[in-house]
């Protein structure tokens, strides 16, 4: 009896531990993926770690230092300094906390949502799967863009709105990801012998759906994290997301970009930062697809 | 044509109409829960109690919110979406103005988008791993990774360096009346008109704003007919034509091109909404003054007619859009017609 035993463990266990080597082997051969790991790595240490940072710290605030203003860059201020002689560099590295905080705000609220209404659509048939599908359907022909600028203008433009404004339509995706993995995963024979041996439906939405959405939801935030980066950088370009003087980096642009092209510093180092994360987003994102092999 | 084909292109519509139908509920809802009295916003900070209320009344604001909803719909269908409230003009004469600038700056683009990225999405398929992938690569992820402004700021900051001369702002010349014709399109007014300078010129004016534009796509596009065309390669019907000896070039463009670009026609389907969602910020950039910059200043001061024309318009965009993709879709692959039919 004991004999069975362990060739019993042996067995299941040892194609586990190498699904799970060979998953993290592709990862780590995978240059694209390392080179995104290393950068979104650094902007999170950088807006951790913005204040230690940063050559000019108060800076950050309403400064104004006229006879430092619009200085290219140099020893001093690496960056160049802007149109109030402040120092962009400070400004960019606390541009990424901006830029990072409006990631967590959005995603953390919209991802629970999207991925409960596809998890039900996807498990429930008949009303509820046609009236979530629908209503996601129609909110999917929306330009987020159009919606955001409604929903901004209608509230004050502060941080807090301009995450509230991306957040009600960034859950369609989710939903629309979810569902389809969803629905293809209700109709599997473990779902129905969950059901059989009597487990309720929340179990099987959380226990056993859930975990094979997991790979796809991942991969999809990843991604999405660069997207909203762009996306809060446009709001704050077009004057409806964060205001002055807190540093954001689509704001920063939108106010150097009178000065161009002379004082093209001003312009291309908040630029290259927005650039520089949402190119480590993706690349980490693309690498994570490549490892659990899913669609998104 | 066949019965099943029309049947399905009428319940595609339906689903479309019922698509616009809750769009411009949602949006009437919201700005109408707005804080900010429209009428006080028509008649300005100066005008009296008395005056707001009685524009209430004339604007029907008094009338419950699902009252004042069935008596919009009911205007618009009749091709009426009302005054805007502050250049006090109907605002479909303001679309009349605004529309052809942005319908020829995405019109560019979409051409664009094709003629770019079909065939550079068949060229890093068939040399796969090759120079030429790398970099097709390169700008895909470019182009999906730049914020559209950025790329149209950082355009414009080049062509003005480089470029010197090259127009960077605005649709026309100033000294070059635009032509006054019947499409509002300047390329194509120009050529009715018989003016070559006048379309030289707008051509010119078109550039910058069309590539801004058309940069994110042509990354999405370019990727996903290269990934079609890789796994399409691989079908039986492919290996068969190989072992007959027909030339790839033949094989190519005479069958893999056609099942492939199924793919990123449909994806160009679900981009339109972030491709008009990024006219509005080419079009500022670019001091365009289409229907994107109508609806940005018409947000900006809370125009709220004009804010439900400019969503409505945006929300058919997209769904004619579809359609039309739709229609393409079934000309291209038999199978979908086939499906109908049984």
């Amino acid at each position: 009896m004991s004999v069975e035993d362990i060739s019993i463990v042996e067995a299941t266990d040892a194609p586990a531990l190498t699904a799970r080597y060979m998953t993290w082997y592709r990862f780590s051969r995978n240059p694209a993926a390392i080179i995104g790991t290393i950068i979104v790595v650094s902007v999170v240490l950088i807006a951790i770690f913005a204040p230690l940072l940063a050559t000019y710290p108060k800076h950050v605030g309403a400064v104004v230092d006229f006879r430092a203003r619009h200085l290219p860059p140099d020893a001093l201020h690496w960056f160049g300094t802007d149109k109030a002689g402040r120092d962009i560099f400070t400004r960019v590295l606390f541009g990424f906390r901006v830029s990072l905080l409006l990631v967590v705000g959005v995603l953390g609220i919209s991802v629970p949502i999207g991925v409960t209404l596809g998890l039900l659509a996807g498990y429930f048939k008949g009303p509820v799967e046609r009236f979530i599908s629908g209503f996601t359907n129609v909110m999917l022909a929306i330009p987020p863009l159009v919606m955001a600028l409604a929903v901004g203008n209608v509230l004050e433009p502060n941080l807090v709105n301009a995450m509230l404004a991306i957040t009600v339509l960034w859950w369609t995706w989710h939903a629309r990801l979810v569902y389809r993995v969803a629905k293809s995963v209700a109709v599997e024979d473990f779902i129905e012998a969950a059901r059989l041996s009597g487990a309720s439906h929340f179990h099987i939405l959380t226990r056993e759906i859930l975990p094979n959405c997991i790979s796809v939801i991942s991969v999809k935030t990843t991604l999405d994290a660069a997207f909203v980066i762009m996306f809060g950088a446009t709001l704050s370009f077009l004057g409806l997301g964060v205001q002055p003087p807190t540093p954001d980096l689509g704001s920063m642009i939108a106010e150097s970009r009178q000065f161009l092209p002379e004082k093209w510093w001003e312009v291309l180092a908040p630029g290259m930062a927005i650039f520089y994360a949402t190119l480590g987003f993706n690349l980490l994102g693309d690498g994570l697809r490549d490892m659990f092999d899913v669609e998104t | 044509m066949n019965a099943g084909m029309i049947e399905l292109f009428l319940r595609r519509i339906a689903g479309f109409v019922l698509v616009l139908f809750v769009l411009s509920l949602i949006i009437f809802v919201l700005a109408r829960v707005v804080p900010g009295d429209p009428a006080r916003i028509a008649l300005g900070p100066r005008a009296t109690q008395e005056q707001v209320d009685a524009m209430r009344i004339s604007m029907g604001l008094d009338e419950p919110l699902i009252g004042q909803y069935f008596t919009y719909i009911g205007k618009v269908l009749h091709g009426d979406l009302g005054e805007s409230l502050l250049s006090h003009k109907p605002v479909r004469d303001d679309l009349a103005t605004f529309l052809p600038a942005t319908l020829e700056l995405v019109l560019a683009t979409v051409i664009l988008v094709f003629a770019v990225s079909i065939p550079l999405g068949v060229l890093t398929a068939r040399y796969r791993n090759g120079w030429i992938d790398h970099l097709g690569r390169f700008f895909s992820l470019v182009g999906v990774t730049m914020p559209g402004f950025l790329f149209a700021v950082l355009l414009q900051l080049f062509v003005a360096r480089f470029v010197p001369g090259w127009p960077i702002l605005g649709r026309m010349d100033y000294n070059l009346a635009p032509p006054t014709g019947p499409t509002g399109l300047y390329l194509i007014d120009s050529i009715v008109h018989g003016r070559p300078d006048v379309f030289l010129a707008a051509l010119k004016y078109l550039t910058l704003p069309t590539l801004a534009l058309a940069l994110a796509s042509i990354g999405q596009i370019t990727r996903i007919t290269r990934s079609a065309m890789i796994e399409n390669q691989r079908k039986d019907h492919v290996l068969t034509l190989r072992s007959f000896g027909v030339p790839t070039r033949v094989i190519v463009f005479r069958y893999l091109l056609k099942l492939s670009s199924i793919a990123p026609l449909t994806i160009l389907g679900l981009e339109f909404a972030s491709l008009i969602g990024n006219a509005f910020v080419v079009e500022m950039v670019f001091s365009w003054g289409g229907f994107a910059s109508y609806g940005l200043s018409a947000i900006m001061q809370k125009d709220l007619n004009a804010v439900m024309a400019v969503v409505l318009v945006s929300g058919c965009f997209f769904v004619v859009a579809n359609l039309v993709i739709d229609v393409i879709l079934t000309l291209l692959d038999p199978r979908l017609r086939l499906r109908e039919a049984r």
